[in-house]
């Protein structure tokens, strides 16, 4: 249950999100497991924002590694046996035709040699739909290699490859004088070149030019193209003066030609017979416009990925595959960095009267009761967490948080700093436990050691988190105390609420739903946690000293995270009819995105986040903490 | 990872677990149990049927399914290798499944082998000599046809089953968790 989303900054300074009442604000969150961490920059980077390159081609059917050099001339499709259906895209089997099959067993029959051409000819069929390959003729002499057979005897019409040399020959003329290829025996320094960039491009294309494309005539190397060459650079034309390209033939009479066949076509129709969209804009030229005239296509290639880190100056490699297995030679994942977030055990607060028809003052009064006696109002019913929220509501859950690291953190929740969205929020959000630690990552025997002794005294510790999670050592060094299970005095009453094993703390999240709310509820969370930075930057090295090196970490490991909350409620009328959930299949009512991000090294912690801010969820929490 | 994931209970008794740690429901039904092997921390549950007697027709002993470790088949799922004409007589092959592979509740799967952190949705149906190479996700419902090859690291769906979309990088650990979890969670009352 992936549920909760991380904000990904991409490039530009960390920040808090757009509030979840802008749509546009969710296209810059991922679950945490497709993110991933630079360390150099320190920064979360996800798919939207990584730099990719190919790493190897693979066929997905035949598993063939296909080296770079061979990709486009194949147009990256599998240039041996691999084709697809055309009535279902599912990969087509060889299969001996029934003929050859019933001859051969005549054959066995008889006593006569089994070798007598074993059985040819060879068919495409579908091992779903049983498209066979006969319907369109397709016929193979030998079961491997079917792509080259294919191209050699079902080659483009006449018109087109003419068409095509043509083409061919109007470009080369073009780039040959702008980029002469080595062939053509010339130094580039005779030639104008622009730009770099743009010689670049139009090297790589008469390289592409030269190349055999399949289903075409072989590549005019002839003197023709050689001849056409010299003349052009005699010429010295500037390299954007590219005489606009006049087709031989005119598709006109052609297209003419084919619109009153498929009149006629259409007077038959009876329904099945039309090809469907996906197949015809998935074919480049003359897409088939009856499912009769489609024709299996070679398996396009698929590609794994080398990413790396956006930043210009940084670019280091976050995800390298290895071509030949599913291991990655580096994995710089979200998940080895920042807790994992999970939400559950909802529960509904039981109350007496409605909260119907209550102004806003009162509303906000019988809050702050509610949490000041909320040790004693225990009066909760457990829920199912994908069961409909209902407004005028009061839910409790649960925030779980897991460490990954093997060191404990300290984690800090607090309201996102986020302008005033377009619509008011419909629900009040409270964290009663916004500082805590969770506990280091061990091997799995280490915690069942542990787990008797020494909760209790580790709880007593969470609340003294009073840094600001700031950068200064003082501040790092409370935090490191603290850590280290000394007790505080602070928040001890909320201390009950938190719940603690092994790397995961569980800590309280209370959910108000607004008389009268309809719609999604989504809120963001801003999760700062303080870690031990082992490798601390530059200068301040842990070789100062031990005791130094504990508290110099620099400014990494202040992170802050935003969450949001979002579930799904219709209008009041709907509600009672409970499920109102048709419109979001597999999400149920309850979809979390929680939002991360990083702040760079040295950068002042995002402004007034222990003062009161400007979302109506941090006023609860502000004015609890005030009073105790 | 999973802290809300809730206890899976039996009945005690109603599961007998081996000295390697699987856990196997008497009310499956296992044919030729001899020719199964099972990796240890596997769970085999409830209706699900697993047909280790389709051997090959050849004489001699034969392993005709082997599983790793945390592996699970699901209730009522269905487990049995893909046979063919081979030389002119009908014969049955070998399934090989890897570690970490669940298949989900009433799956049919026939396939010649499946690969390391496979997850076979409930209901799917595995047509026979598919090859499942490691991590992939066949999504619930879907029908992978006869001889399908699945590359690793994809996700598949539909009927007939068709490419959808391409797995995290991290979900090799995503995977062998959720089914450690899964085994762990997975105990008598
Ligand atoms: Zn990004
Ligand atoms: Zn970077
Ligand atoms: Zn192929
Ligand atoms: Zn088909």
């Amino acid at each position: 249950m992936q549920s909760v989303l991380y904000h990904c900054a991409h490039l530009e300074e960390p920040r808090a999100p757009l509030p979840p009442s802008y749509p546009s604000s969710f296209a810059d969150f991922a679950p945490l497991n497709h993110l991933y961490f630079c360390e150099e920059c320190d920064a979360i980077r996800c798919d939207d924002c990584v730099a990719i390159e190919v790493a190897s081609y693979y066929c997905p059917n035949c598993l063939f590694d296909v080296p770079g050099a061979n990709v486009r001339a194949d147009k990256s499709r599998c240039a041996r046996s691999c084709f697809s259906c055309p009535e279902c895209s599912s990969c087509l089997n060889v299969l001996a035709s029934e003929q050859a099959s019933d001859s051969s067993r005549a054959a066995t029959a008889s006593g006569t040699s089994a070798t007598h051409s074993s059985s040819a000819p060879y068919l495409l069929s579908c091992p779903a739909c049983k498209w066979s390959s006969k319907e369109i003729g397709w016929k193979f002499d030998k079961p491997t290699s079917l792509a080259s057979q294919l191209s050699q005897v079902y080659s483009a019409p006449e018109d087109v490859q003419a068409e095509f040399d043509a083409l061919k020959d109007h470009l080369e003329g073009y780039i040959s004088q702008s980029a002469p290829p080595p062939t053509a025996g010339k130094g580039s320094g005779h030639h104008r070149t622009p730009s770099r960039h743009i010689a670049q491009i139009t090297q790589a294309a008469a390289r592409a030019l030269r190349r055999e494309v399949p289903g075409m005539g072989g590549p005019r190397t002839g003197a023709a193209a050689r001849r056409k060459a010299g003349e052009k650079s005699d010429n010295r034309a500037g390299w954007d003066q590219l005489a606009p390209y006049e087709a031989k033939d005119s598709w006109k009479e052609e297209g003419l030609q084919r619109g009153v066949d498929d009149v006629d076509t259409m007077r038959k129709l009876t329904g099945e017979e039309v090809a469907p969209i996906e197949k015809r804009w998935t074919s480049a030229w003359e897409p088939p416009r009856m499912s009769s005239e489609t024709m299996p296509q070679r398996i396009p290639l698929q590609a794994k990925l080398t990413k790396r880190c956006p930043h210009p100056t940084c670019r280091h490699i976050l995800i390298q595959p290895d071509t030949k297995t599913v291991r990655m030679l580096i994995k710089m994942v979200g998940g080895n960095y920042l807790p994992a977030i999970e939400l559950g055990r909802r529960r509904r607060r039981l109350v007496d009267e409605a909260l119907d028809g209550l102004t806003e003052e009162e509303l906000e009064r019988r809050r702050r009761e509610r949490r000041r006696t909320r040790i004693n109002l225990a009066r909760e019913e457990d829920e199912d967490m994908t069961e409909p929220l209902h407004p005028g509501e009061v839910y409790t859950f649960q925030l779980a948080f897991t460490n990954p690291l093997y060191d404990p953190v300290q984690v800090r929740l607090g309201a996102a700093h986020q302008p005033r969205g377009p619509v008011q929020p419909s629900h009040h959000i409270f964290t009663p436990t916004a500082h805590f630690t969770v506990g280091p990552l061990k091997d799995a025997w280490a915690y069942d050691e542990e787990d008797e002794d020494d909760n209790v005294e580790d709880d007593a510790g969470t609340g003294g988190a009073a840094g600001h999670g700031g950068d200064s050592v003082s501040e790092r060094a409370k935090a490191r105390m603290s850590l280290a299970g000394l007790p505080s005095s602070r928040h001890r009453g909320r201390e009950a609420e938190v719940e603690k094993r092994g790397n995961v703390t569980k800590v309280g999240l209370e959910v108000e739903v607004l008389p009268g709310a309809s719609g999604p509820v989504e809120f963001d969370l801003e999760i700062r946690f303080t870690y031990r930075a082992d490798d601390a930057e530059g200068g301040a090295g842990p070789a100062e000293g031990p005791g130094e090196a504990a508290v110099t970490g620099s400014g990494k490991d202040a992170k802050e995270e935003y969450k949001t909350f979002t579930f799904w409620t219709r209008d009041i009328r709907d509600m009672d009819a409970a499920v109102a959930v048709d419109g979001q299949p597999g999400l149920g009512l309850l979809t979390q995105r929680v939002w991360t991000s990083t702040r760079p090294n040295g950068a002042p912690p995002p402004g007034g986040i222990e003062l009161a801010g400007p979302a109506d969820m941090q006023k609860g929490g502000q004015a609890e903490r005030d009073g105790a | 990872m999973g802290a809300f994931d809730p206890v899976q209970t039996f009945e005690k008794g109603t599961y007998i677990e081996t000295d390697t740690g699987n856990k196997v429901s008497r009310k499956a039904t296992i044919l030729g149990a001899t020719n199964i092997i099972l990796g240890g921390k596997s769970i085999i549950q409830t209706r699900a049927v697993i047909r280790g007697d389709l051997r090959r027709s050849a004489p001699g002993q034969h392993v005709v399914i082997s599983m790793g470790r945390y592996c699970l088949v699901g209730e009522g799922a269905v487990l049995r290798p893909p046979g063919k004409i081979y030389k002119g007589a009908f014969t049955f092959y070998p399934v090989r499944i890897a570690d970490f592979v669940h298949i989900g509740a009433d799956a049919i799967v026939e396939a010649a082998s499946i690969g390391h952190g496979v997850e076979i949705g409930a209901g799917a149906i595995v047509g026979k000599f598919c090859i499942i190479k490691d991590l992939v996700q066949i999504l619930p419902d879907s029908v992978l046809p006869d001889g399908a090859i699945v590359p690793s690291m994809t996700v598949w769906g539909g009927n007939p089953a068709r490419m959808l979309s391409s797995l995290p990088e991290t979900y090799q650990e995503t995977i062998e968790e959720r089914c450690k979890s899964y085994y762990q969670r997975f105990r008598a009352v």
